[in-house]
């Protein structure tokens, strides 16, 4: 053997060698066995390995905790009660936690490696959460950035949530992006369709999930769905409904009209839906929403433009739709039976409304929404 | 041009799955100084301060969230979108968590789409970070300088 190949040989062996100790000593130190979860003081009881994070051995066993980053710390959704002690609170973990949850030891799933038995506390409603296997029926274009994804859930499979509700798509690793991400999104279908989840997707510029959707996602193609999960519901009094909307926030209000439609829900209930967008290449939905007021007389759609264009040729309101729920409150809608609000869309767009609501009189304790984040 | 141990904790945190699946290095291949120095030159040929621009595309989001989620136009030339989403990112020079958004920004006048978020401005001041090529997310200094100059009034932000 040539004398220059010796130093190279003999550096990969000692490498090799390194790299087997490390995976031995890993095996052996970060080995916590078998380990069980404790959910609920003895509601559910799960044997599982240690070693993996809270979140993820969970999901392992059929419980789905919420999650909008899969795991990376960035959004403070997989929060979970521990009642075990597992440490104190991460500098990752923190920044998510009010000192009211920090008191209460609940941590972010995410975070808490499972390395012994722990008793954890959960919402009973995540039980009823599963991992659907569904395959694309149809994608239609609404708007430019804007698309109503179909999915047929598998013959065996059905769903059973309340309108309001929303599921985490699995976007699998495509392009550069090396691991599979999780985005929440309201479902627009009518709980009824047992067998069907329907998404409104908007494009988000960048956006990892909805580029997938917008420029990958296929007639056919097989995605994974979690859900359902959300507390977003119509509460069921006889006061007045105001909703207001905007983009792909009209998916949940579009499951609850379309639900109370179908069974005739709370036939006292008046429903007020203020829909905004730029122009009029934004606005979508404007027939079915016209068609449901024809077979809902108590529903009233108010779509507004804030900034109509020439060519849109606009017969209807005008303006921000704040300054337009505003007016409607003050000059058109009846208060006899009070308000209640219901919001979806971004933080800004729900703290604007909420400030015209409660200056409306409406207390905060009966403004509900869906907030994006 | 060495990088500093801080530089290459940064980088490495850059890469996609660490802090955002994508990451903010995008086709870029160069080290983290080589990119800010790049950048800093570049930047200083257009006669625009980093400051200057992070104020400015704050001020374009600040303006922008009157739309309340949709698209607004700003000073008659800017169509801006302010999209949230959930949760808060660390910056990978770990100084500070950053509300997660996406602010578009499509300047009728010069043709250029900007997209940047919270970080991204805060990476722009106070680290001259314009972020790698390549990405969607990248703050190219001739981009900034079409839409901060090309004749904007002199009283924004």
């Amino acid at each position: 053997m040539s004398a220059f190949l010796v130093g190279p040989l003999v550096s990969a062996g000692l490498t090799a060698l390194l790299a087997l100790v490390i995976v031995v000593t890993d095996k052996i130190v970060n080995n916590y066995g078998d380990v069980s979860i404790d959910i609920n003081s003895g509601k559910k009881k799960l044997p599982v390995k240690g070693g993996a994070p809270l979140l993820l051995t969970l999901a392992g066993q059929g419980i789905f905790v919420p999650s909008a980053c899969g795991g990376r710390g960035s959004c403070g959704a997989c929060k979970v009660k521990v009642l075990s002690d597992v440490g104190p609170h991460l500098p990752t973990e923190l920044p998510y936690l009010s000192p009211e949850e920090i008191a209460a030891n609940v941590r972010l799933s995410c975070q808490v490696k499972v390395k012994k038995n722990l008793e954890i506390e959960l919402p009973e409603s995540l039980f009823n959460v599963k991992k659907y296997k569904a395959r694309v029926a149809s994608i239609k274009k609404l708007t430019y950035d804007i698309k109503e994804v179909l999915f047929e859930l598998p013959p065996d499979e059905t769903i059973q949530f309340t309108a309001g509700q929303y599921v985490q798509l699995v976007v699998p690793p495509y392009d550069k992006i090396k691991d599979s991400v999780q985005r929440a999104y309201s479902m627009s279908s009518v709980p009824g369709d047992h067998r069907h989840i329907e998404l409104l997707i908007r494009l988000v510029p960048g956006g990892i999930a909805t580029t997938w959707v917008h420029t990958k996602l296929q007639v056919g193609n097989t995605v994974e769905l979690i859900g359902p999960f959300g507390e977003f519901h119509v509460h069921e009094t006889p006061k007045t409904m105001l909703c207001v909307a905007g983009g792909s926030g009209m998916a949940p209000f579009k499951s609850m009209l379309y639900d109370i439609a179908e069974r005739n829900l709370y036939p006292e209930k008046e429903i007020w839906y203020f829909f905004g967008a730029r122009s009029k290449k934004d606005m979508f939905y404007l027939d079915e929403m016209a068609e449901l007021q024809k077979r809902l007389p108590r529903f009233h759609f108010i779509p507004a433009l804030s900034e109509p264009q020439p060519d849109d040729e606009w017969q209807g309101e005008t303006g921000i739709i704040t300054d337009v729920l505003d007016r409607y409150i003050k000059t058109t809608i009846s208060n006899a039976k009070g308000f209640e609000g219901y919001l979806c869309g971004s933080p800004g767009m729900i703290n604007a409304c909420i400030k015209v609501m409660t200056a409306n009189g409406i207390p905060e304790s009966e403004i509900y929404f869906d907030k994006f984040a | 041009m060495k990088n500093t141990q801080t530089e290459l904790d940064a980088y490495n945190r850059m890469k996609p799955g660490i802090i955002t699946a994508a990451g903010f290095l995008g086709d870029d291949l160069r080290t983290l100084r080589d990119i800010i120095e790049a950048d800093e030159e570049a930047m200083a040929q257009y006669n625009i301060t980093f400051e200057y621009a992070a104020d400015f595309l704050e001020f374009l989001k600040a303006s922008g969230q009157a739309g309340l989620g949709e698209p607004i136009t700003v000073e008659s030339r800017y169509i801006v979108t302010v999209g949230d989403a959930r949760g808060k990112l660390p910056c990978p020079w770990q100084d500070g968590l950053y509300h997660k958004n996406s602010i578009t920004v499509s300047d009728t006048k010069s043709r250029v789409i900007l997209i940047y978020s919270d970080l991204s401005i805060h990476m722009l001041k106070a680290h001259h970070f314009c972020q790698g090529k390549g990405l969607a997310f990248r703050l190219d200094p001739q981009d900034l300088a079409k839409l901060i100059k090309n004749d904007r009034p002199q009283s924004t932000p």
